[in-house]
């Protein structure tokens, strides 16, 4: 597991990151049952969502406070900002139109 | 704007990668993650001698994983020096025929030109003052080394005498 942007945050990111991998893990299970219908997909999201926020709300929340600090200190603060206000991506893109090799 | 489609392998290894924001939409399943990759790369000295900074650079990354469709698309974007230019790259991994997984991967190279115009006296004058800096900081350097030197062989000078 890579390390955090601050030294300090590094063994709240791999407590995190434990975490979210077995909620990840299971997440991921359903979706390959494809005789899932529509209801219960969402009724499932919906319970995941859920979890993941009671398993490990508190350790992102922790984790979170920390690098906080981290980003200002390192100065990126006012890029990182730049780069939100440009490409907010709060949606996933459309689907990239594939294209040959080649084109420019 | 440029745009180029290739693959390649960077010499350095992402040294740490912090997470900034993760959410899950509840309706369609899909997990937001936005993070900071950071690696230590090897600036050119001259680089560093005129922009200051650290070698380290940062880039802001948003993925999405959507286990229904089974799409996962990741965009990146630097953060160091993208005054001067950025480099936005896309790449989604897709469901592919005979249980495969495409993946497409392009990016966008843009120079800030307009920028550089508008602040090109501005800049000129920090650049020229960085420079005054680091370039007094490596002749400190330089003459630390010698002081060291000379020091030494004073000291065996004077055991010989």
């Amino acid at each position: 597991m890579a390390d955090s942007l601050s030294p300090q945050c590094t063994p709240l990111k791999h407590e995190y990151d434990s975490c979210f991998n077995v909620w990840f893990e299971e997440y991921l299970e359903p979706a390959l049952a494809t005789n899932a219908t529509e209801a219960q997909r969402t009724a499932h999201y919906q319970r995941k969502a859920e979890e993941f926020q009671a398993k490990c709300g508190k350790v992102y929340a922790e984790y979170q406070n920390c690098i906080q600090n981290a980003v200002k200190q390192k100065g990126i603060e006012p890029l990182l900002q730049q780069a939100r206000e440009e490409h907010p991506l709060r949606e996933p893109l459309p689907p990239a139109v594939p294209s040959s090799k080649d084109s420019k | 704007m440029h745009f180029f489609s290739q693959a390649f392998n960077y010499e350095h290894p992402w040294s740490h990668v912090t997470f900034l924001d993760r959410t899950v939409d509840p309706k369609t399943g899909v997990i937001r993650t936005e993070r900071i990759l950071g690696c230590k790369q090897k600036t050119p000295g001259w680089i560093l001698a005129l922009f200051g900074g650290s070698e380290d650079a940062f880039v802001r990354e948003i993925s999405f994983v959507d286990p229904a469709t089974q799409n996962a698309t990741i965009t990146s974007v630097n953060l160091s020096l993208s005054q001067f230019a950025t480099c936005f790259e896309r790449i989604q991994y897709s469901p592919a025929p005979g249980n495969r997984t495409s993946f497409t991967q392009t990016a966008e190279v843009q120079a800030r030109m307009q920028l550089w115009r508008s602040a090109a006296d501005g800049l000129e004058r920090w650049l020229v003052q960085r420079f005054e800096q680091n370039a007094h900081l490596g002749k400190l350097g330089f003459t630390d080394v010698l002081r060291t030197l000379e020091e030494r062989l004073e000291q065996r000078q004077t055991t010989a005498a």
